[in-house]
């Protein structure tokens, strides 16, 4: 109740500062919309569809991408985790990988995949794959060793080492890569519908800001793209918090 | 650091990066003023280049700056003041001057409208009505191309849902074009023609003048500046006619210009000639006018604007055009 209460509080503070800052710069609302603006514009925004049409497909792309680039990055770090030789002939890529700027590479991807859904789910999946890969293999790494001889003497193969033991163990650090993966599958598809989309809220932020020169519009978007990473990242949370109470 | 003091930290860059400069003259006399032009440098701002080198704005008065930002972003700051002078997309004035936005148009660049359907010369119909059916890539549902895209297709009894319409967010429509996810693009006939050409394409185009006339970008200014300074508007404006009046005389001392202000011309200079000539032909259409503004164009401009609900009429023709005193 209390965490509630301090969140509430928080948001309170943050519309407050918000637009105190709109009537101290004197801003127009097409530089800084008052958070009234936005509001007033979010409910014409959902009264004409507009936004669940945007943000309906931004969700899935989230979903699919988090889903496709966590499965592929789990994976992928138990293997990295489990081999030095894996994780050397591996790494330099991954790593490489990471430091490409995603949104040079971005509208290549679009091509290359065809300019659709899987495209958009390609390059999502892409940027929640590091985080996620890497926090698996520092948790598979950090198994107790001893353990690990323990289940070996007992007979376990290496495949139920890792079901057994080496997962559940790295389960807490697994979970700090998805909480930072979650985050940024929101980002990802943004990037994405940014490379080549029609629909989508990152297109929506497009429209609104070149197009209709909208800027409560774009606020609109914004908001509803941080809402959503919230909730994914509170999902995230809760899952996290089941499995671990076991 | 919080999401508290980083929300707090966003707002405090917000308020300091929307302070206005203040207006003080130069040590030489001159008068600093920031021209705000879209994206990046490029060849086709030539006549902004020879007017600073050659000293067109500095006999006017003036110091000017350049700065290149984002379109959407360049209508804000010259609203704001953060830029006296600005290029944007004349149907860009329509809705940004429609949905608040305080800026006018005061003086025209291009006389023929840019924007065209760009293609193989053996899929471009010669009639928009033949667009039916075919699929055709643009950066996005926003800005002059799209505006163009929609006008032709409503010339050609067409709508939207007549064709099938493929993004690119990035204006990379060509690559599009090139491997065939496209059979059209839209595109700045002054480029995105000449880049296909030296990629060995026989080019056709489908321009929108004929059947759709749409005034073509220019000058803009905040309506501050031209109520409280209409003489320093009228100083730029003709200074800067006077300018591209040079370059259409001479396209090499507009190239000369451009060569120093813009590097990637040194990567392909004869690319780089050939979209200076071919901008030349739109700037000066059926004979330069220095900027004069076609009233005819943008009364047609507007209906048309207002008939494909890109704007609602709301805001009267007369407040989105001012010619300085």
């Amino acid at each position: 109740m209390r965490r509630i209460g301090a969140a509430a509080l928080s948001l309170v503070v943050f519309l407050a500062v918000w637009k105190l800052a709109t009537i101290l710069g004197g801003y127009p609302e097409y530089i800084l919309p008052a958070p009234s603006v936005v509001g007033e514009r979010a409910w014409r925004a959902i009264g004409t569809g507009i936004l669940w049409e945007h943000t309906a497909v931004t969700l899935l792309e989230i979903v699919l991408g988090f889903v496709a680039g966590a499965t592929a990055a789990v994976l992928t770090g138990i293997a990295l985790g489990k081999s030095v030789l894996i994780e050397k002939v591996l790494s330099p890529y991954i790593v490489a990988a990471q430091a490409v700027p995603i949104l040079a590479l971005a509208p290549l991807l679009d091509i290359w995949f065809g300019g659709g859904l899987l495209a958009r789910v390609v390059i999502c999946a892409l940027i929640v794959f590091f985080p996620i890969a890497i926090a698996t293999m520092v948790g598979i790494r950090s198994v107790d060793p001893l353990l690990t001889e323990m289940l070996r003497s007992l007979g376990a193969t290496n495949p139920q080492r890792t079901r057994l033991l080496e997962v559940p163990s790295a389960l807490p650090v697994i979970f700090g890569g998805l909480r930072v993966g979650v985050t940024l599958a929101v980002i990802g598809a943004v990037v994405a519908e940014w490379a080549g989309a029609s629909t989508g809220l990152g297109v929506l932020i497009n429209i609104a800001n070149q197009g209709l020169f909208d800027t409560p519009l774009m606020f609109v978007a914004l908001a509803t793209l941080a809402i959503i990473g919230l909730a994914f990242y509170g999902l995230v949370v809760i899952v996290e918090r089941r499995l671990l109470s076991h | 650091m919080s999401p508290s003091l980083a929300l707090l930290a966003s707002l405090a860059l917000i308020l300091g990066a929307c302070q206005a400069p203040a207006a003080s003259d130069s040590q030489d006399g001159l008068r600093p003023i920031t021209l705000a032009l879209g994206y990046r440098p490029d060849v086709q701002f030539a006549p902004f280049y020879v007017a600073q080198r050659e000293g067109f704005y500095a006999d006017a008065g003036l110091e000017v700056s350049i700065e290149h930002q984002p379109a959407p972003d360049v209508q804000r700051l010259v609203a704001d003041g953060q830029a006296e002078f600005g290029v944007a997309d004349a149907t860009d004035v329509m809705i940004a001057r429609t949905a608040g936005i305080p800026i006018r148009y005061v003086s025209t660049l291009y006389q023929r409208f840019p924007v065209a359907l760009i293609g193989d010369a053996a899929d471009v119909p010669s009639d928009p009505a033949g667009l039916s059916g075919m699929t055709i890539g643009t950066p996005g549902k926003f800005g002059s191309s799209w505006h163009a895209l929609l006008a032709l297709l409503e010339a050609g009894g067409l709508t939207e849902d007549d064709v099938t319409v493929r993004e690119y967010p990035q204006f990379n429509q060509v690559d599009g074009l090139s491997n065939g996810d496209v059979e059209l693009i839209t595109g700045f006939r002054n480029n995105e023609p000449l880049r296909l050409e030296a990629r060995g394409t026989e080019v056709g185009l489908l321009t929108v003048d004929d059947v759709a006339p749409l005034p073509g970008p220019g000058l803009i200014v905040g309506d501050d500046l031209l109520a409280d300074e209409p003489e320093l508007v009228r100083a730029f404006v003709d200074a800067t006619a006077a300018a591209q009046s040079a370059v259409i005389s001479d396209p090499g001392l507009g190239f000369a210009a451009a060569e120093a202000s813009v590097p990637t011309i040194a990567e392909d200079p004869d690319v780089a000639r050939a979209i200076l000539e071919a901008t030349v032909e739109l700037w000066d259409g059926d004979g330069f006018a220095d900027g004069a503004i076609e009233q005819e164009t943008w009364e047609a401009g507007f209906e048309t604007m207002v008939r494909l609900g890109f704007i609602d009429g709301s805001v009267p023709l007369e407040e989105m055009v001012a010619l300085p005193n």
